[in-house]
């Protein structure tokens, strides 16, 4: 287990990782600022961009608290730079646990086992770091082909339903459908997980119907997703 | 000869409009496809270097069990997830929010919150700029706040107390069932619609890895021919 830390903590392995977080900075400064020179031609005023940076950052936080718990409990068996890298960027909280676990099985020990060798870190890694180029290589080859499949729908004689945009109207389907699905699979998972999931909903519409009372309380648009967590979680911690 | 003249100025601003978007595609497509493929390469030299520079090599039989038994549980995802997340995300947005992670728990609930505080729908191309806006600034956020605890040492989780930790395993539901109600409200229709199959697909024996799919390509059918009877 000691041994496996010190090679976690390798100092190779740390320039890897801060490498791999100085990119997806670097991508998140330029699209930002790709955005931020179209936005005349989209219509949108300075304000509107302000307002999208701030409701994006806002609601980075409640997410990343629930990535952090995972994190935090998967570095004492990982080490700092690789749970990073793996857990708290690229991948997701739960897949990547799930990966970690499956990698130290394959080598026959446990996540935090005294048989956790530096060999067992590095076939978590092996697991971990190729498992998850999946979805890289495939955003890398064929987000040019889904974009050609987009603009053949959308240049199609047909391109409206009744009164609107097909596109408009897929978009907003397979968004509602995408959560729809999500929301269906809390409710089955448990009494618990099904109030704070229709805690939450029923908080968002509360929300939303205030804001959109008057003028002066549009800005709660920005903040009512993390409203809503609050209360799921705050129901959660008093009822259940 | 007014009349035309605005006429002219409103085509000429429309083309350099749309040139204007189409540069952001090419951009998208070109700064994407590079820092994605860098970090392509990071990742891969990642365990290579530790079986081969360190020689810590576990040997190629578990490497390939645990990646087999990887690909068996999620494998499907890998290009089932670009696919259905690819109408809402759009070819900026896919980019990012693949290379950045936490898509459903973090990504798409940004990108549609900002789209909602700024009135713009998705699929169109305002959505998709305020979408890139947000999704940058969450990824960016994202990456403070981690860097942030653990360069702490974890010292911050540590004094939020157990019986509080406990109700983080509910931020997941809550966000789905938050910016599920977010949108519902703006179109309740498809909302039913959305959830009514939902709820089927969660009910019906099928693998989970289709329930996704089959809910957004079932949802789109629907929505649709209900919009075409309209």
């Amino acid at each position: 287990m000691e041994e496996a830390i010190k090679i976690a903590s390798h100092p190779v392995v740390w320039i890897i990782s801060l490498t791999v977080i100085g990119v997806v900075i670097f991508q998140g400064i330029k699209f930002i600022q790709m955005a931020m020179k179209t936005r005349e031609s989209v219509g949108l005023s300075k304000q509107d961009v302000n307002s999208a940076l701030k409701v994006g950052m806002i609601n980075a936080i409640g997410p990343s608290f629930g990535i952090v718990v995972v994190a935090v409990s998967l570095i004492t068996l990982l080490g700092d730079p690789l749970t990073l890298m793996r857990i708290g960027i690229i991948g997701s909280a739960a897949t990547e646990s799930m990966g970690a676990n499956l990698a130290a099985t394959a080598y026959g020990t446990e996540l935090g086992s005294d048989s956790f060798t530096a060999e067992a870190f590095a076939t978590v890694a092996w697991v971990l770091c190729i498992g998850g180029c999946g979805w890289l290589l495939f955003v890398f080859f064929f987000t040019k082909s889904l974009a050609n499949i987009e603009r053949k729908v959308s240049n199609k004689q047909q391109t409206t339903a009744g009164k609107l945009p097909i596109m408009m109207i897929v978009s907003s389907a397979a968004m509602l459908a995408v959560f729809g699905n999500f929301v269906a699979g809390e409710i089955f998972k448990g009494v618990e997980t099904a109030i704070v999931a229709l805690t939450a909903a029923t908080t968002m519409l509360i929300v939303s119907f205030i804001a959109n009372k008057s003028h002066q309380l549009k800005f709660l648009h920005e903040w009512s997703l993390g409203v809503s967590i609050i209360v799921g979680l705050t129901v959660s911690y008093f009822v259940l | 000869m007014a009349v035309s003249e605005s006429n002219i100025v409103a085509k000429k601003n429309e083309v350099i409009h749309s040139y204007e978007m189409n540069m952001f595609h090419q951009k998208s497509h070109f700064w994407g496809r590079m820092t994605v493929g860098l970090v392509i390469l990071l990742t891969i030299s990642l365990p290579l270097y530790l079986s081969f520079v360190l020689s810590i090599h576990p040997g190629w039989q578990p490497i390939i069990t645990g990646l087999i038994a990887y690909a068996a549980a999620i494998g499907y995802a890998w290009f089932m997830e670009p696919i259905s997340y690819y109408p809402t995300l759009g070819i900026s947005g896919t980019y990012q929010a693949f290379l950045t992670g936490n898509i459903a728990n973090m990504c798409l609930p940004s990108a549609a919150a900002a789209q909602n505080a700024v009135g713009a729908e998705p699929g169109t191309k305002k959505g998709e700029i305020v979408a890139a806006l947000a999704i940058g600034a969450t990824s960016l956020m994202n990456m403070a706040i981690l860097i942030f605890i653990i360069v702490s040492g974890s010292y911050l989780v540590s004094i939020i107390p157990e019986s509080i930790q406990g109700t983080f395993i509910y931020i997941v539901p809550a966000i789905f069932g938050g910016i599920f109600a977010q949108f519902a409200l703006k179109k309740p229709l498809y909302g039913g619609i959305a959830l009514s199959v939902g709820l089927f697909v969660n009910l019906i024996p099928i693998p989970t890895f289709f329930k996704g799919i089959i809910c957004i390509i079932l949802t789109i059918i629907i929505c649709i021919s209900l919009e075409k009877r309209k």
